[in-house]
């Protein structure tokens, strides 16, 4: 009746846990360790803003607002990214934290949105996307106060690649708004 | 005198209808969120603009579904299954009612947070650390319950449902804090790697595991069948505990991440069909002759639609895992349908069906009405298979245009203009799968007040 109680779930116990440690060690812990983690590079100094900057700031509003829920910051080797800039590399992410890769493409992807645009384009595309580019369906954010407003703007005009590396990747036209639309004849 | 079992009894109670209600929140907004991607400006009105704006509330949605609707429905399910598994009564079962009190105060709080701006950015690890230490205390008591209830055991076999309780409970809180590392202590990469060894395995080693569990318990209960192989199960348990922690990496495909961790994340995904396999091998060796139990049979028939989704989403997984397939649809809605598959198409169905099965026990009283549970089932089924099928062909849509090159600006616009109709199809999809949880809650509601008691069995002395 009374057999020792613990005598099978000790051993099952350990078992579950070595083999979650490998795993975690394996795919999380050993990636610390990897050269291209441990350094930043020009891009990541960019990014490197000083706390209360405008970008510091403006990167906050980002996460407040939750603009990684739709917008990707992370450029593949593949088909689908090759107009979007150089391809990301860890040194780019070095001083991300919280990291803003995102997961979800509902928004065109942004990691370096701040070569093809202008202040003056996002102010307008913030107060209403609508306006700019007619069947959007990005949120409006004319109820940001207008130094939150600058503060983005600051935030995603810094996301741009650092001279040295500007040349690798297509160069991105910058984005024809309905001013323009005439000139792309359509 | 209150024995025991009522004590126990009512705790799960007040877990089960708790979860049911976050069910409802969290669909609720979900539904509000595909609205917005056919009408951006809806309920864009006065202060909700802000509170309930895309970005604030998406996160809102996932918590709710995630840590109050399966998270929650699962503690009351092991705190139901496992005194019945291991035949000793539910330890602690007064401290089981407050975990469930306090459970609800740690998400309200989450949810309000998150609606007023405050997160960590990180994806389905939004709550900020005071709030995920609250957590990390219920579940702290939710392991010492089970473990307690389970070193208590009067039932000399351990079944396997228990091995899959005992590991998931292991790894849920491991894991729990390796996503939850605070902002500041770890960034970039690595914190990308962090949040989806988090981010998968929550799925992997805690709704699935528990889940595959419960459908473990379920199977002969309900088939009358005695399981078809209780070492396939084991093969089964193994296997996952083995191979689905390497997963995370595979989210990082193509990615910035060393060409070594990408091959780590990808293969352990494709051998994942081994666990897969061993679950469905003995969901079908279990029912062969009982078949014609599943068309009378609500629970039953939950039970095996969550199966044969689980089967799917697992062969789903590893194919877009891999490399080409992953350039195509990654970023893209697919991945949206996806990742609903494993958690309303499988495992809530295995909750619901958990739920009906248990409520006689639990309540004392019969289920109210036959027909609403099934309306509870079409609705829930055909809801889920319209709104998946609108992401994948969604998914595919923008996964091509983008390969041409369709990447920002008017061209980005213009294939959101052709995924319009798809949109709407998935809200339509979406609305009906709420429709068939709020016929769900208004049945258990029936239920609970007027459903006819159960007659008491002469009483028995566990
Ligand atoms: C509901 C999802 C959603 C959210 C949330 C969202 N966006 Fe967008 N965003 C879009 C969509 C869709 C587009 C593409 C159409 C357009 O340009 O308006 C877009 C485009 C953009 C662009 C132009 C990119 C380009 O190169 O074409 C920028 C910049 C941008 N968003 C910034 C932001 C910022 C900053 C936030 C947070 C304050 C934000 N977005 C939140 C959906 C979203």
């Amino acid at each position: 009746m009374s057999q020792p109680r613990e005598s099978i779930t000790t051993p099952f116990i350990i078992g579950a846990i070595v083999l979650f440690t490998t795993g975690a060690i394996a795919t999380v812990l050993l990636p610390f360790f990897e050269d291209t983690m441990k350094r930043p590079n020009a891009n990541a100094e960019i990014r490197n803003y000083a706390a209360d900057s405008p970008e510091y700031r403006g990167r906050q509003i980002y996460i407040r607002e939750g603009c990684h829920t739709c917008h990707t910051q992370f450029v593949r080797p593949t088909k689908g990214d090759m107009n979007l800039g150089p391809v990301s590399v860890p040194q780019d992410y070095y001083y991300d934290s919280p990291v803003m890769q995102g997961t979800v493409r509902t928004g065109a992807d942004l990691m370096w949105v701040g070569r093809r645009t202008s202040p003056a384009w996002h102010k307008a595309h913030l107060k209403n996307p609508r306006d700019v580019l007619p069947g959007s369906i990005m949120p409006s954010y004319n109820y940001l106060t207008e130094q939150e407003t600058d503060d983005l703007i600051a935030y995603l005009m810094s996301l741009k690649p650092a001279p040295s590396t500007a040349g690798t990747g297509a160069p991105s036209a910058p984005i024809p708004t309905r001013e323009r639309e005439g000139d792309t004849n359509r | 005198m209150v024995t025991n079992e009522q004590l126990s009894y009512r705790a799960i109670r007040y877990i089960y209808y708790s979860a049911i209600v976050w069910l409802l929140v969290g669909m609720t907004v979900g539904l509000i969120l595909s609205i917005k991607y056919v009408w951006p400006d809806f309920l864009v009105i006065g202060p909700l603009q802000k509170y309930l704006q895309y970005g604030r509330i998406r996160p809102v949605h996932t918590n709710s579904v995630i840590l109050g609707w399966l998270t929650m429905a699962y503690v009351a399910g092991l705190f139901y299954v496992i005194p019945k598994l291991t035949r000793a009564p539910l330890a602690h079962p007064r401290l089981a009612l407050i975990v469930g009190y306090l459970w609800n105060i740690f998400n309200g709080l989450g949810g309000l947070t998150l609606i007023g701006g405050y997160t960590t950015a990180i994806e389905y690890a939004e709550y900020l650390w005071p709030i995920d230490l609250v957590f990390f205390g219920l579940f702290a008591c939710v392991m010492f319950i089970c473990f307690r209830t389970i070193s208590n055991r009067r039932e000399k076999q351990l079944y396997v449902s228990l091995w899959y309780f005992m590991g998931s409970l292991i790894w849920f809180p491991l894991l729990f804090i390796i996503g939850n590392i605070p902002n500041g202590m770890i960034g970039g990469i690595p914190q990308a790697l962090a949040a989806w060894f988090y981010g998968h395995n929550v799925i992997g080693l805690w709704i699935t595991t528990v889940g595959v569990g419960f459908t473990y318990y379920l199977l002969p209960k309900l088939s009358k069948n005695p399981l078809y192989s209780h070492k396939l199960s084991l093969i089964g348990f193994w296997t996952i505990a083995t191979f689905y922690v390497w997963n995370g990496p595979h989210h990082l495909q193509n990615g910035p991440v060393p060409s070594w961790l990408m091959k780590a994340g990808v293969i352990p995904s494709v051998l994942l069909i081994i666990p897969v396999w061993s679950v469905l091998a003995n969901v079908f060796g279990t029912m062969k002759g009982k078949w014609q139990l599943v068309s009378h049979d609500v629970s039953l028939k939950f039970l095996i639609t969550g199966m044969i989704f689980y089967l799917i989403t697992c062969v789903q997984g590893p194919f877009q895992s891999l490399m080409g397939p992953s350039s195509v649809l990654k970023f893209t809605n697919w991945v949206v349908g996806h990742a609903h598959m494993p958690l309303f198409g499988a495992f809530s169905s295995v909750v619901f069906a958990l739920i009906y099965h248990g409520f006689k026990d639990f309540a004392g009283r019969e289920i109210y009405s036959k027909k609403l549970m099934d309306m509870h089932y079409w609705f829930s089924v055909i809801g889920f298979l319209v709104f998946a099928f609108s992401t994948w062909t969604q998914g595919v849509l923008q996964g091509f245009a983008w390969a041409e090159g369709k990447q920002y600006g008017i061209q980005f616009v213009e294939v959101m203009q052709a995924l319009r109709p798809f949109s709407i199809f998935r809200s339509a999809g979406g609305f009906l799968m709420f429709a068939g949880q709020v016929v769900f809650a208004y049945n258990i509601y029936r239920s609970a007040k007027d459903g006819i008691p159960v007659e008491k069995k002469d009483q028995q002395t566990a």
